[in-house]
């Protein structure tokens, strides 16, 4: 996922992937540099987002080159949505690109499956973002700061990991602002935990693990 | 050279037509070629052949298709120009052949490939220097 704030972006990842159930790799790093300021978020078929990424890291080189600056942010979001929509029939990707660049400042730029190239203030995308865009839409608000949007993706991100299966491991995320790229690492253990299922044992049951007293006595 | 973003080849058009069969009415011919079967219809082959002969092709499409987006037209010309000058070849296509500027151009010339090894007199396709001069000119 990516979320744009005042003076940048924040790109997150889960740093799961799974062939069927076997995880594969479970420290893998999702956010692929492209350019300087400019990272993609990968999701789909891990051979061809590196794939598309590969390429798109190469373009944005020569572009760099000719212009003679930094490519900006929907230039590389156009070639990547370029790639996708041209090989549709081929691929299984969803990719994020977000970045940082002088004329438009901080943007997040969607690519879904068909190749649609889609700008948004904050974006979500693979097999985990359907178990939270109901806790992005009721959180997200304009006008946050730095902390609040890493605090934002850290929460969406672990939330979707602790729910869906090929979604896991530890959370990599970039912030991206004219200074240059930031990185963060959080650790499996170290994730925001939220309700996980003690309220579901009866007040009886509760009332037992306090007293550690196999046969508690009940009311009613 | 065609202006396209195609990472692998496409997979060929599924086709099938009764055009070889067919009588004056244009339908199948029941009684000179046997019942319609769907075996002899089917005009395609598997994909995998026509991606591994496409496949160098359109990898170095996507390259001057690249360059074409980032330096203008003339840059892909240039080289497809410079290729084509080079492959002139004014001697008889049967005797053994390596175009060593074609090789540089096309970036092969520090590597060992299957077609070094497999095209060679020996092992290459059979002589007739007449249907090879032919084709060459194009008679």
């Amino acid at each position: 996922m990516a979320v744009q704030f005042v003076g940048g972006v924040v790109i997150g990842a889960d740093s799961r992937t799974t062939t069927g159930s076997y995880i594969a790799n479970r420290v893998t790093d999702k956010l692929t540099f492209l350019h300087d300021h400019i990272y993609c978020c990968r999701s789909g078929s891990a051979a061809d987002t590196q794939a598309i990424a590969d390429f798109g890291h190469y373009y944005l080189q020569m572009q760099a080159q000719v212009m003679g600056s930094a490519p900006s942010v929907l230039t590389a979001a156009a070639i990547m949505e370029k790639m996708c929509y041209q090989n549709k029939d081929q691929l299984s990707a969803g990719i994020i690109v977000a970045g940082w660049d002088k004329k438009t400042g901080p943007s997040v730029y969607n690519i879904p499956l068909g190749g649609g190239l889609f700008r948004q203030p904050w974006a979500i995308g693979g097999s985990g973002s359907t178990y939270v865009y109901g806790y992005c839409d009721a959180t997200y608000q304009e006008g946050w700061g730095k902390d609040e949007t890493v605090n934002f993706v850290k929460n969406t991100l672990a939330l979707a990991m602790s729910r869906d299966g090929s979604s896991g491991g530890c959370i990599r995320m970039c912030v991206i602002t004219e200074d240059g790229v930031e990185r963060k690492f959080i650790p499996g253990d170290q994730l925001p935990r939220f309700w996980e299922g003690k309220e579901v044992l009866g007040e009886g049951i509760q009332n037992s693990l306090k007293t550690n007293d196999l046969f508690p006595k009940r009311d009613g | 050279m065609d202006p396209s973003f195609r990472i692998v080849p496409a997979s060929a058009p599924k086709s099938a037509s009764v055009s070889q069969t067919s009588n004056s009415l244009g339908l199948h011919d029941t009684l000179r070629y046997g019942p319609r079967m769907i075996a002899t219809e089917v005009k395609t082959e598997g994909d995998l052949k026509d991606r591994l002969q496409n496949w160098e092709e359109t990898q170095d499409n996507l390259k001057l298709t690249m360059m074409r987006n980032t330096y203008g037209l003339h840059a892909p010309m240039r080289l497809l120009m410079e290729r084509n000058i080079v492959s002139a070849n004014p001697h008889m296509p049967v005797l053994p052949q390596t175009n060593l500027h074609l090789d540089i151009l096309m970036g092969r010339d520090e590597s060992i490939e299957a077609a070094d090894v497999f095209a060679g007199p020996l092992n290459g396709p059979p002589l007739d220097i007449h249907y090879d001069m032919e084709k060459k000119r194009r008679i």
